[in-house]
């Protein structure tokens, strides 16, 4: 019994008394390799992240680069892709698009993320918006047309593409927005409140600024999401071309364009990621810091 | 007091808009307990709120004059916080009869548009602001300009004593820190009221204490009304005019500290006040106040200090203070005393003074010695004073 005069006074644990399987996970987690192993699977995880993309880069500027040998070296791609313009009017496309999809995406993903942090049971409301995660891309692709298509007789164009995109990069945003939002303080509306702003004032005072990092978020994946968006856009495209599908096109069409596919997704890649750098720091380091 | 004082120190401030404020207006301090003729900056008439089947409020009825210091003091689940929230605005009553501010009814008004603002318990300072932005917050919304708005904060953080930490980080801020932010926020509005909802709950001892002197200097100083809530009896004791005391939805008691603290009107009352000698006792007398009661056979003389007046055989609380007992090796002779033959029993030492049970015929008596060579002798007597033996409704 606990307290009892014999209170077992030993400094250790005497293992001998536990169980076997107890022992045996014991040792297991005892083994001094756990550390080292997580290490090397990290770089493993960050090689296969990078060393493809680098591979891209490296073959735009190689003369065959279908072959898999860099050498020799040329700039030719590059000025093919100069010299090419039918690419630019799907990039325009396509910014257009996931700018407004991303507006779209934060605005909503805010609006509705702060009422399901304010709803007494968010469980069914919280399952049914976050569930079009998981519908694979075809199907949805492929519902959205027959309802709008066939069952509507809409005719197919850049809203469509706009409408499928939107439905996929929304839960995204939102599931980035209920991140931020879940743990905002209620009671410091109350004190605005009590302090005397108005509901829109609080809102853009006290509840935006926290939530700041979640709604910027949303909008970065939602950008990203329809910018990348090709499955469901080829079903509701109607007869227009975004970048993944001319991307795609140009890629399974075995024409002689594939090489200047390598330099432009080499070009994309450039700009995208330090803009996204530059973007997460100021998000996160440098308002943080103000 | 710091002479940071002069920009908040304007009585009645709503009536009288921030128009070229006459520096260093004295507020009037003749007595705000004083009700006579006074608007009352404050009527609670009949609230009535509920939680589910949970009745908070049960036709709760608080009046405050101009510059009181009210406290309302209860345990948890009493209703205290709802009042609060009531009158903020920051709950709306299921029922109420009225609800003024400054004679003004309010009872529609929603929170933002009420002159009154709250020191929450968990300071709710807004977290992506510094503290000037956060003391500034109320004039903000109020459209005061920058300048004034900038010298309104720091004078207010000069009176809770954070002058120097105008730029800081909330998180910058230890717990002390945080509470006086709070309260300086709370107080830049110049507010007709000043709520307050257990501000130093969080606190640890000793800063309570410093705090609980501030808080009466600052209200001493502004003349501005404060409705406190607590539910520790030595705050409420120490700061207020007046306490109200709480339970269940309903006001048990309300008076000065005095009446409270040496008059309980109930059982409940005296328990929560710390009356460690609670006792049943049957009424065999009761002439004007002078009571005289029965308890397990022991005759008691006391002063009654209930509710309604009881008749004679009534069940009865009669409560003894540890502190007002006495213990003697032989009984003392004297007229209104009560003596009681006792055995002494354990003794807690308490550093300051020494706490004894004493095994009496009416069962055991807690006496508090603070003279720890007083007496020694197995055998004893307990003895009090008439003035110190309450007797209240049960």
């Amino acid at each position: 019994m606990i307290g009892t005069s014999d209170l077992p006074t030993l400094a250790l644990i005497d293992e001998r008394q536990l169980a076997d399987s107890s022992r045996f996970w014991r040792r297991v987690s005892r083994w001094k390799g756990w550390p080292t192993t997580a290490k090397w699977l990290g770089f493993f995880a960050i090689a296969m992240i990078y060393v493809p993309l680098v591979w891209l880069a490296v073959m735009s500027i190689s003369q065959s680069p279908l072959s898999g040998i860099p050498y020799p070296l040329t700039t030719a791609n590059y000025a093919a892709l100069a010299a090419d313009s039918r690419w630019i009017p799907p990039l325009q496309v396509s910014l257009v698009m996931s700018t407004l999809v991303a507006i779209v995406c934060m605005v909503i993903a805010t609006m509705v993320g702060r009422s399901i942090t304010r709803m007494r049971r968010p469980g069914g409301v919280l399952l049914l918006t976050l569930l079009p995660l998981f519908v694979p891309g075809l199907t949805m692709g492929a519902a959205l047309f027959i309802f709008l298509r066939t069952m509507l007789g809409l005719k197919m164009g850049y809203w469509s593409i706009f409408l499928a995109q939107l439905v996929w990069a929304l839960p995204f945003a939102l599931l980035l927005v209920l991140v931020i939002a879940s743990r905002f303080d209620l009671r410091l509306l109350e004190a605005a409140e009590d302090l005397g702003a108005t509901p829109w004032r609080r809102f853009w005072d006290i509840e935006m600024p926290i939530l700041r990092p979640g709604v910027f978020g949303a909008g970065v994946f939602g950008f990203l999401l329809s910018f990348n968006e090709l499955l469901r856009s080829l079903f509701l495209r109607g007869v227009e071309t975004t970048m993944p599908i001319y991307n795609w096109a140009m890629a399974a069409s075995q024409q002689s364009q594939v090489p200047i596919i390598f330099s432009l997704a080499t070009i994309i890649l450039v700009v995208t990621l330090p803009v996204m750098g530059v973007f997460f720091w100021f998000l996160f380091v440098k308002l943080d810091r103000s | 007091m710091p002479n940071g004082q002069s920009a908040l120190a304007t009585p009645t401030m709503e009536r009288a808009p921030a128009a070229g404020q006459a520096a260093g207006a004295v507020p009037d301090r003749e007595g705000p307990a004083r009700q006579g003729n006074v608007q009352p900056m404050l009527e609670v008439i009949d609230a009535v709120h509920a939680y589910g089947d949970v009745v908070a409020l049960d036709n709760v009825t608080v009046t405050a004059a101009p510059g009181e210091f009210l406290t309302i003091l209860g345990e948890s689940g009493s209703g205290k916080t709802t009042l609060l929230r009531l009158i903020s605005g920051l709950e709306k009553p299921y029922k109420i009869g009225a609800l003024r501010l400054n004679g003004v009814d309010v009872s529609e008004v929603p929170a933002f548009s009420r002159n009154c603002t709250t020191v929450f318990q968990n300071y709710a300072l807004f977290p992506h602001m510094t503290v000037g932005a956060n003391v500034e917050y109320g004039l903000r919304v109020r459209g005061v300009p920058p300048d004034e708005r900038r010298q309104r904060a720091q004078d207010a953080l000069k009176l809770v004593r954070l002058a120097d930490k105008y730029d800081r980080r909330i998180h910058q801020l230890s717990g002390g820190e945080r509470q006086r932010v709070a309260l300086a926020r709370a107080l830049v509005p110049r507010p007709a009221i000043l709520l307050l909802d257990e501000p130093l709950g969080a606190l640890d001892e000793k800063l309570r204490v410093d705090m609980q002197v501030e808080l009466m200097e600052i209200h001493k100083s502004l003349g501005m009304t404060f409705v406190y809530i607590t539910h520790s009896q030595e705050e409420a004791l120490t700061m207020s005019d007046r306490i109200i005391l709480m339970r269940k939805g309903r006001i048990e008691q309300a008076g000065t500290p005095h009446e409270i603290f040496d008059r309980p009107v109930s059982r409940f009352v005296a328990g929560f006040m710390g009356v460690e000698n609670l006792m049943e006792a049957t009424l065999v007398g009761l002439d004007g106040d002078d009571a005289l009661v029965e308890v397990d056979g022991q005759r008691m003389a006391g002063a009654w200090s209930g509710r309604t007046r009881p008749a004679v055989g009534d069940k009865v609380v009669v409560g003894m203070r540890a502190e007002r007992l006495h213990i003697a090796d032989r009984p003392p002779q004297g007229p209104g005393l009560n003596v009681l033959p006792g055995r002494l029993d354990s003794a807690i030492y308490k550093g300051k003074y020494l706490d004894r049970t004493v095994l009496t015929e009416v069962g055991p008596i807690k006496v508090r010695l603070w003279d720890s060579s007083s007496s020694t002798a197995e055998q004893g007597f307990v003895w009090w004073k008439k003035a110190d033996c309450m007797v209240m409704s049960a």
